[in-house]
Parts: structure tokens; C-alpha cells; sequence
């Protein structure tokens, strides 16, 4: 009975998500993780409110890892513990409220966005700031919050950058190019940062290994998210 | 005649060409054939990113180590960081079949796959061992009379081949003994000259490291610096620039291993970019020229 309600609850999460679903998986008899995209995440409890009538919110954890904010949406289902995880970059460190369909989550979001400094969006309070906190409490001085970095510690962050960036961890000035040149060489030696098709197939090799997202690197920018 | 897949690294290249300059002078004269890897990345460098990453690090020297492969030839390297992390990331691959199947996945979605068919070695290495001292000392027109203090370098003791972590140093001491300079023994050779404890903490690695070492070197009485290592060169030559900051003063010139070479094979100091020393290089060479 439980591990087929298990694969019911996990396979209506696969059916209604789709490639909005990151990653689901039963962790231990009657505890299954689901991994989504925070655009989904409203639709996702909407949908399981209405499936599972007798679904019990249990609370919301916050977990700061210095780059993202993760929330943890923990539901029972007829004893079966779902956790519902959505990733949020901390650039915009907001918290979308499902209070409106969850009204049990009211209280937990607000503790949440006062000791996290995280922006409660949508909420059905007007001010929802103040409930642990005073309102005036500094914005910059937040109980739980962590610094806004990755593993990387100060002085290796230029290196990492740039060998993640460019392939080479040294920058080459025009006047090493002006020197190299009179004397003989190439202007520059054949780097991966020289030829678009290589630094392609580079970044290629260096995204499948993790480390962009270990280390917190936005590969649109080509740069650590952090300084 | 010689045939080498040439691993550059990013400082020699980037901030020391003088030492690019004068090893592809040298090879000229040995008759090394040294085969640019086009498309070749940093190696990557061992301090950082074997700490923060090790699975991230062995796939990049992996897909450095697939560029030689292609090319059916062993590599080369200069500097003892690059020999460090290349050489040993081989042995984990060639021995590791978990990490190498791990590495290959990603390399195949790339039309690579990383076979173990190469060796690396340290330019020490081939010169001594395909070329020899014999060789060397045969073309050695212009001795250059001067003392000077060995730095190996830490990554130089690495050794992959026997048990012996001297093997290397012993070989640059009787490479350079050929050049005609006075090896002076000041006693701290093995010491770290500090670079990497940049990392951790400036005023520890000056003062700790390089000055100390230093304070020996010009006890002994020695000239310059010799060194295989271009990291150590950037430390001996700007770390002394910064020990004036905390009130210490040196001026000791610090010198490549394959500048010394060049020089001594009668290559002229004008065409081997010393300007870009940051320690009194040229002014030592013009006085030996006199």
C-alpha cells in the first residue's frame, strides 16, 4: 500500500512537472525528495492540494548554502513525508509566498524572511516583516544569513575565475603581445581563449565536470557570481 | 633529432617570455623539436585547483594530456608546477581505471578519450637524459663566470620514475655546473621559496620563506639565482620588490635555468628579453660582458 502510493505520488510528479522537474527520488521508505524549478513550484502544490485532499502541510525550512537559498516545502501525505525543494539564487533573494493556498505557511515564511533577509512576495499580510525581528531591524545584519560566496576561498578566487573563463590563468598584457612578436614568437600562444571552437569544447569539458556550479560561476557573464 | 609535444603553461607565455625565448633558443642548438599544442589550456595550476576540485583538475589535464596523445608524442614541460600536475595526473589515469572511465565519459561527449599512451617529463629530463651533458658542455662557447645559488623548486622533487626525489635536482646541478658558473651551497636549498603560501599569507611567505632563504643565498656569497621554476621566478624576483614594503632589502638577481643556458651557448643577452626581470638580471649580464 505505501510503496504504491509512493510511485503514485512520484510519477504524478513526473506526469504534471515534466522537464520542470529537476530530480525526484525515494529516499528511505516513506520519504520521497522532489527536486523543481521555482517557477513551478505555486502550480506544483496547487496540483497536489487538489489530488491529495487530506495532504497536511508540515512546515517550510530554509537552508542559506552562500550562493543559493534553498526552501524545503515538506508535506504528509497519508504518512508519506514529501519534500518539495526549489533552489533560489541568492542575487534575488526573494521568497514567493503560497500562504494564499497553504494558509499554514503564513507564520513559517515570515520567520523565514525576517531571520534570511529573504523578500516575502505575494504574501497576504500587507507588512509581513517584524514577526521575530523588530521592523526596523538592519537589513545587512540578518541572524541566518551566510556571506554571499561560494567554496572558494579569497585568494584563489582570480585563479579559479580565470582558468574556468579563459583556460589560462594568467592575463597577457599588448605589451608582452608587442614583445613576443619582435622577438620571434606568436603574439599569443594557442590558448583555448584564442579560437572560439576550442574555448567552446573547454567550457564544454568543464561544465560536464560540476565545478561551475560547485564554485558559484555564471557562464553567461563568465565570472563568479561573488567577488 | 629530438620530437616533443611542447606544454608552455600560462606564466612563461603570459608574464616571463624571456624564458619561452631562451628554451626555444636552446632547443635550436640541441636540436629538440618542440610541436605546439594548439589549444592547450593551463595545466591546470597544482595550488588552487587540485584543493578546490580534484575530479575538475585531473579532467583538464586530461584533455591537455589527449592534445599530445593525438599527436603520438611525449611532453614537455618547463615549468615544475605543469610537470607536477601533468605527470601525476597520468600516473592517477594510467592507474586509476574508476577515474579514468569518470574523466573519459566527459571527454567522449568531445570526440576524446584519454589512453595513457604518452609520458611527461621536465625539460630537465630530456635535456639531460636524450640530449646529455655532453652534449651540452660541447656547446657551451661563452662560460659564464659567476656563483650561484640553486633553487629547484618543490615540484622538482616529485618523482614518478624511482624513489630517489633527487634524481631531478642532481640533474639541473650538473646541467648547470656545464654553463662554467660556481655552485655555491647555502644550505636552505630544499626550503619552498614561499609562492604558494601567498595564498595564505603574504607577510609568512616573505618573510619566512624568501628572505630567509635569501639572507643564505648572499651569505654564501653567490651571485644570482638559478631556478627551473617560473613561479619561483616571479616569487624571487617580485617578492623582493615587495620584502621592501616590510622594511627588507635585497637585490639578488634571479635567473632561469634556460637563460643561463642560452647565455652560455653564446646566444647574445640583447635577443633573450632579460628587461622583463624584476631583479638585477641585466645589470649582472652587462657586467660579466663587461
Amino acid at each position: 500500500m505505501v510503496v504504491q502510493l509512493e510511485s503514485e505520488i512520484i510519477n504524478y510528479l513526473r506526469e504534471i512537472l515534466g522537464d520542470d522537474l529537476i530530480k525526484v527520488y525515494r529516499q528511505r521508505e516513506r520519504r520521497i525528495f522532489a527536486i523543481i524549478k521555482p517557477a513551478v513550484l505555486r502550480r506544483t502544490i496547487e496540483a497536489l492540494k487538489s489530488k491529495y485532499s487530506d495532504m497536511r502541510f508540515m512546515t517550510l525550512s530554509a537552508v542559506d548554502n552562500g550562493l543559493d537559498m534553498e526552501y524545503l516545502y515538506h508535506f504528509n501525505i497519508n504518512g508519506i513525508v514529501l519534500t518539495i525543494r526549489v533552489l533560489r539564487p541568492k542575487e534575488e533573494p526573494i521568497l514567493e509566498s503560497i500562504a494564499d493556498i497553504i494558509p499554514a505557511a503564513n507564520f513559517i515564511e515570515r520567520e523565514i524572511s525576517d531571520l534570511f533577509g529573504v523578500k516575502l512576495v505575494n504574501h497576504p499580510e500587507l507588512d509581513p516583516s517584524g514577526l521575530i525581528l523588530t521592523k526596523d531591524w538592519p537589513e545587512d545584519q540578518r541572524p541566518l544569513r551566510r556571506p554571499f560566496e561560494g567554496v572558494l576561498p579569497l585568494k584563489a578566487r582570480p585563479v579559479a575565475e580565470a582558468l574556468i573563463a579563459s583556460g589560462c590563468v594568467a592575463p597577457i598584457s599588448t605589451f608582452v603581445q608587442k614583445k613576443r612578436e619582435e622577438s620571434g614568437l606568436q603574439k599569443s600562444p594557442p590558448f583555448p581563449f584564442t579560437n572560439e571552437k576550442i574555448l567552446g569544447e573547454y567550457h564544454g569539458i568543464i561544465k560536464a565536470s560540476g565545478i561551475g556550479d560547485r564554485v558559484g560561476f555564471d557562464w553567461e557573464k563568465r565570472r563568479l557570481r561573488y567577488k | 633529432m629530438v620530437k616533443y609535444a611542447f606544454f608552455l603553461g600560462c606564466q612563461i607565455p603570459m608574464r616571463l617570455p624571456n624564458i619561452e625565448v631562451a628554451t626555444r633558443k636552446v632547443f635550436e642548438k640541441l636540436n629538440v623539436e618542440a610541436v605546439d599544442l594548439l589549444g592547450y589550456s593551463c595545466c591546470p595550476e597544482p595550488v588552487v585547483s587540485r584543493l578546490v576540485d580534484e575530479e575538475t583538475a585531473l579532467v583538464i589535464s586530461a584533455r591537455n594530456l589527449t592534445l599530445a596523445e593525438e599527436m603520438g608524442l611525449d611532453m614537455i614541460t618547463l615549468c615544475n608546477g605543469c610537470y607536477e600536475t601533468l605527470a601525476e595526473a597520468n600516473e592517477v589515469l594510467k592507474h586509476d581505471a574508476e577515474k579514468r572511465s569518470k574523466v573519459n565519459e566527459i571527454l567522449r561527449k568531445y570526440d576524446r578519450e584519454y589512453e595513457g599512451k604518452i609520458d611527461v617529463k621536465h625539460v630537465i629530463e630530456v635535456l639531460y637524459e636524450d640530449i646529455g651533458l655532453k652534449k651540452i658542455k660541447s656547446l657551451v662557447v661563452k662560460p659564464q663566470k659567476m656563483r650561484v645559488a640553486l633553487h629547484y623548486g618543490c615540484h622538482l622533487y616529485r618523482e614518478y620514475k624511482s624513489a630517489d626525489i633527487m634524481r631531478k635536482p642532481r640533474m639541473m646541478r650538473e646541467m648547470v655546473e656545464q654553463t662554467g658558473v660556481q655552485v655555491v651551497d647555502y644550505g636552505l636549498e630544499r626550503m619552498c621559496c614561499g609562492y604558494p603560501s601567498m595564498q595564505a599569507s603574504e607577510e609568512f611567505s616573505l618573510k619566512e620563506r624568501l628572505a630567509r632563504k635569501l639572507s643564505k643565498v648572499v651569505s654564501a656569497g653567490a651571485d644570482a639565482v638559478v631556478t627551473a621554476c617560473p613561479a619561483c621566478m616571479i616569487q624571487f624576483e617580485l617578492g623582493q620588490v615587495m620584502l621592501r614594503a616590510h622594511g627588507v632589502q635585497f637585490n639578488v638577481p634571479c635567473i632561469n635555468l634556460m637563460e643561463l643556458l642560452a647565455l652560455s651557448f653564446g646566444v647574445p643577452s640583447k635577443e633573450l628579453l632579460l628587461e622583463f626581470h624584476r631583479s638585477p638580471v641585466l645589470q649582472l649580464i652587462r657586467r660579466l660582458e663587461g
